[in-house]
């Protein structure tokens, strides 16, 4: 007993230390990857009320740029709204048919927090459970892709960024449909990269960069970026450099895209596995 | 004691609220993130009990956690800081030993004395909480840089506020 009252008397430097670094350890392990972010949203839900406020002064300071954003966006929706009239009426059929539900449900949210330096992105909207978002749901901004929701609170949600090294997409070449894997490679936050594309296709400098839609989470046809750089890897796949649309600095009004028809593709896919 | 409580209790809070309202919002590149939060467990004084340095660190880590939604990836950094503190000095002990009751600071010990001590624990946290938060060693080198140009600018700031300190 005497012993080890004297070896924790001496060592209790090193035993306070492992049993410290044990507990941050344990966090790190289950609060940051993907699907484990409960601890992420719990240590978030404490600070989201001091974040907004925060953000309130910034959206103040910006309000110019957001008015013109807002005006220019509404320009293009009432542009889109009068193509769609007109094709509706030229069709006849029964809305109340389950082949013609709506497919993909948009909301917009405001980013109350938001970081780009670090490899792991993520960021924090002001809307949550309540207003129906879901995990999983993709985020956009100004239609190019900006991030997937990983956790919910009632009134929050948090988002991972495109600029997190977890993050991988499904993304094609408009021109000629041939698709690869797009990641972030943690350098540059206007920039990532697409791989996977074979060196039989031809790709060129500012090739548009669109989602394909396999992944069940972003619509088909989301912006992504352009071309801005191409090289060969070894002797079958290129490696692209994208320049990215969005502007994550600027990140502030984003739409949330959910998927309504997400269940049955992925228990269909389920099926074949 | 009341008072030194109060004083380390002010620098804390002013460090902590520097870091996340100024330093934290440095969206600069993602090569300089200068967390000069890390100035509070070096201006703990020398002879502080080593679990209460190490309970402090992990404090101040966690709460930096909370604020940038990455659990335990600053306080594993701090306490490995913290515990390393204790060493760094015996190294570095100035000749005639460290005065009773000082704190290590510039005054106290020297430009050079102070740099070292500085360059050795914000070398130490960076490197942790870097490579803690790619966790892979993929890009060893670019991750390398980013300690290094991270250090730079977190040592200058240090550094600054030590000189502002010292000439009040």
């Amino acid at each position: 007993m005497k012993n080890l009252l004297n070896f924790l008397a001496r060592y209790n430097n090193l035993i306070i230390f492992l049993i410290l670094e044990g507990i941050a350890v344990y966090l790190l392990a289950t609060g940051n990857n993907y699907h484990n972010t409960r601890v992420v949203n719990g240590i978030r839900g404490l600070i989201n009320g001091i974040e907004e406020k925060i953000n309130n002064t910034r959206t103040y300071l910006n309000l110019r740029e957001i008015n013109e954003n807002l005006a220019a966006e509404n320009v293009a929706l009432r542009n889109s709204i009068g193509r769609l009239v007109k094709r509706e009426n030229s069709l006849f059929f029964s809305v109340s048919d389950s082949i013609y539900r709506q497919q993909y449900l948009h909301t917009s949210a405001e980013v109350i927090n938001n970081s780009i330096n670090r490899q792991k992105n993520f960021f924090t909207i002001n809307k949550g459970e309540l207003h129906g978002i879901k995990v999983d749901m993709a985020v956009t901004s100004e239609n190019s892709v900006a991030g997937v929701i990983i956790g919910c609170f009632a009134n929050y949600s948090v988002a991972m960024s495109f600029l997190n090294l977890d993050f991988k997409l499904s993304a094609r070449i408009k021109s000629n449909g041939y698709f690869g894997s797009l990641s972030w490679d943690g350098r540059d936050y206007s920039h990532a990269i697409l791989s996977e594309i074979p060196q039989h296709v031809s790709v060129n400098m500012g090739d548009t960069i669109e989602t394909t839609g396999y992944s069940a989470i972003f619509p088909e046809g989301v912006m992504v970026g352009t071309v801005s750089d191409f090289e060969k890897i070894g002797s079958d796949f290129y490696k692209i450099t994208i320049s990215l649309i969005t502007d994550f600095k600027k990140l502030h009004f984003v739409d949330i895209i959910g998927n309504m028809k997400k269940t049955e593709q992925l228990e269909l896919e389920k099926l074949f596995q | 004691m009341i008072n030194s409580i109060l004083r380390f209790g002010l620098i804390f809070i002013l460090l902590i609220l520097l870091q996340i309202l100024l330093f934290n919002n440095i969206q600069f590149s993602g090569y300089v993130n200068p967390y000069v939060y890390v100035m509070f467990i070096l201006l703990l004084p020398v002879e502080i009990p080593s679990w209460l340095l190490l309970l402090l660190s992990f404090t101040t880590g966690l709460i930096m956690d909370f604020f940038s939604g990455s659990p335990g990836m600053h306080s594993s950094a701090t306490v490995l800081a913290g515990f390393v503190r204790p060493y760094v000095l015996r190294v570095i002990s100035p000749r005639d030993g460290y005065e009773p009751g000082s704190d290590p600071s510039m005054l106290t010990y020297g430009f050079i004395w102070f740099l070292t001590y500085t360059l050795l624990i914000v070398l130490v946290h960076h490197t942790a909480l870097f490579y803690l938060e790619v966790f892979r060693f993929a890009d060893f080198f670019r991750t390398m840089l980013r300690v290094l140009l991270s250090s730079l600018f977190s040592i200058t700031f240090i550094l600054l506020f030590e000189y502002y300190r010292r000439g009040k």
